[in-house]
């Protein structure tokens, strides 16, 4: 246990605390003391505005499109004949990195790019854009292109819970008269409660932490304009060398990725390991 | 009547999202076939001549692929390894022995899995250039380790609760030590545990981009999600088909451990109450 509590205390909490020390001064070499400035500049940075509302249309579409697509796959997919073959290509793009699915969704939204030549070719130029120049259409793309990879594990994760579930109540429900969409709703969703949790728990951290695909492919610009506040944080501490507001940005993420994972963990853990 | 019209509508939904599902993926490999030198500027969307690994090879060289690729390896290997063992430790330690505060120790370790990797990097980064961890091979081993750990953590103690205790009273009537009960016993009944955590640790370890362009300057030690970003940063220059074969060429790893070990670490993950 000992080198396991070392390794963490040392090279996480260690630098954790000193994260939170760090964000009350200023960013000045001489750092002296500023209570919460680097705080209000929250308020006061349109460039960092910007970001609350990126990382809040990420979250929401981090957790929404995966679970419900990745719902509906997983139920679709249980029992058809060629499911497999479909799953697969859904499955497909989880085992890429964010790097590669940056590169990949790079060709497909760059100004000669699939997506472009797409529309050109129907007949819709006057769709085709520049996708990563103008908000918040570059977030929301990026947000699809974020889906089109974690939707696998969502994916995977409710086959999990569907094959946990006793056929002997979806029989009994057929005997009661129920269709399949009753069937769904009333006894396969509550039973899928527990897998909906983790799901819902790991996309919503994953959302708000996501650093390598927005990295890749905007590296946060056009501007500052496709941040979220772990981009932000990046930035503002390596690049613009503000590491006060730097620091004061990664507490706040901390903050907000603590309660939303205590909010799925109190159902979830049971710490005391009887 | 309505049974089938409805089989049909899934059908064909499910048909209709694993398509638009493949058009990146399909995309992806196409166009990584095209040969660089006749890329027209416009996407390919059927396989015409076959430069995949001429564009491969290019990608190796022009991003200085290979001193990366080995690393990463290093990394993976390493830090995944370390993670499993020392995380079996923990969760024997804090389960089956008779440890005070045990509710403390798994806080400790496991409030790493929830904070943000965001809230380590400048101290670390302030601290290894101090210590002349920076820029090394060996630095970035340990910040693996110790990120990998926790949720390595959580797994292992998950497993751990469903053993048998009798065994290990058993075992400890017969006068064996807490080391040898741990080498002996534990890690022999937790192995496919460990190895879910550490296939699991592996792909997460090789995706890491962060830590690899924060912690290194050199081409000879960073990573190789940091090597794919620089070649993404040529994009224009090499052309999309190389960029795109060094992307299919730096997932092969995860691809392959992924789909050979898929169903066995997703049913570790499950929660064991």
């Amino acid at each position: 246990m000992a080198p396991s509590v070392l390794l963490v205390a040392v090279f996480l909490l260690a630098p954790f605390v000193w994260t939170i020390h760090r964000s009350f001064f200023a960013d000045t070499r001489t750092s002296p003391f500023s209570w919460f400035d680097n705080y209000t500049r929250f308020a006061s940075d349109p460039a960092l505005t910007r970001s609350i509302q990126n990382t809040l249309l990420w979250v929401v579409g981090t957790v929404v499109l995966p679970f419900v697509l990745g719902l509906a796959i997983a139920c679709m997919t249980d029992a058809t004949r060629f499911s497999r073959l479909a799953r697969l290509c859904v499955v497909l793009p989880y085992a890429l990195s964010g790097s590669a699915v940056a590169v990949v969704w790079n060709f497909m939204l760059t100004t000669d790019g699939a997506v472009n030549q797409v529309l050109t070719s129907v007949g819709l130029d006057s769709f085709a854009q520049g996708w990563l120049l103008t908000w918040p259409g570059n977030t929301l793309v990026m947000i699809l292109a974020n889906a089109w990879q974690a939707t696998g594990v969502a994916v995977i994760l409710f086959l999990v819970g569907l094959q946990s579930i006793p056929p002997e109540t979806l029989e009994a429900g057929s005997l009661d008269g129920a269709g399949s969409w009753q069937q769904f709703r009333h006894i396969v969703l509550p039973q899928l409660r527990p897998v909906s949790i983790i799901v819902i728990g790991m996309s919503l951290v994953n959302g708000l932490k996501s650093f390598d695909l927005i990295w890749v492919l905007t590296q946060g610009g056009p501007g500052r304009a496709t941040e979220t506040l772990a981009v932000s944080m990046y930035n503002e501490t390596f690049l613009e060398l503000r590491p006060g507001a730097g620091a004061a940005i990664a507490v706040v993420l901390t903050v907000i990725v603590l309660a939303a994972s205590w909010l799925y963990l109190r159902r979830q853990l049971d710490v005391k390991g009887e | 009547m309505t049974m089938s019209l409805g089989r049909v509508l899934r059908t064909g939904t499910v048909a209709v999202l694993a398509l638009l599902w493949l058009v990146p993926t399909w995309l992806l490999v196409v166009n990584a076939l095209v040969p660089a030198e006749s890329y027209s500027g416009s996407p390919h969307w059927l396989p015409t001549e076959f430069g995949l690994f001429d564009n491969m090879s290019q990608a190796w060289d022009k991003a200085n692929l290979g001193p990366a690729f080995g690393n990463s390896l290093l990394y993976s290997v390493v830090s995944a390894l370390a993670a499993a063992v020392l995380a079996a430790g923990a969760a024997f330690a804090t389960i089956i022995m008779p440890v005070k505060h045990r509710a403390l120790w798994f806080w400790v370790i496991y409030s790493g899995t929830l904070l943000p990797l965001q809230v380590f990097i400048r101290p670390l980064f302030l601290s290894y250039a101090e210590s002349s961890l920076y820029d090394t091979q060996f630095g970035l081993v340990l910040i693996y380790t110790a990120i990998a750990i926790p949720f390595a953590f959580f797994v292992m103690r998950n497993y751990a609760l469903t053993l048998p205790k009798e065994v290990v009273e058993a075992a400890r009537l017969d006068g064996a030590s807490w080391w040898r009960l741990f080498w002996q016993i534990h890690v022999p009944l937790t192995r496919s545990a460990m190895i879910a955590v550490f296939v699991f640790q592996f792909v997460a370890v090789w995706n890491d981009l962060m830590f690899g362009i924060t912690l290194t300057t050199s081409r000879n030690i960073r990573p190789v999600m940091a090597a794919l970003a620089d070649l993404q940063g040529n994009y224009s220059n090499v052309g999309p088909p190389v960029v795109l074969a060094g992307a299919l060429l730096v997932s092969l790893p995860t691809l392959v451990l992924f789909f050979s070990a898929q169903r066995f670490f997703i049913s570790s993950l499950r929660i064991h109450r």
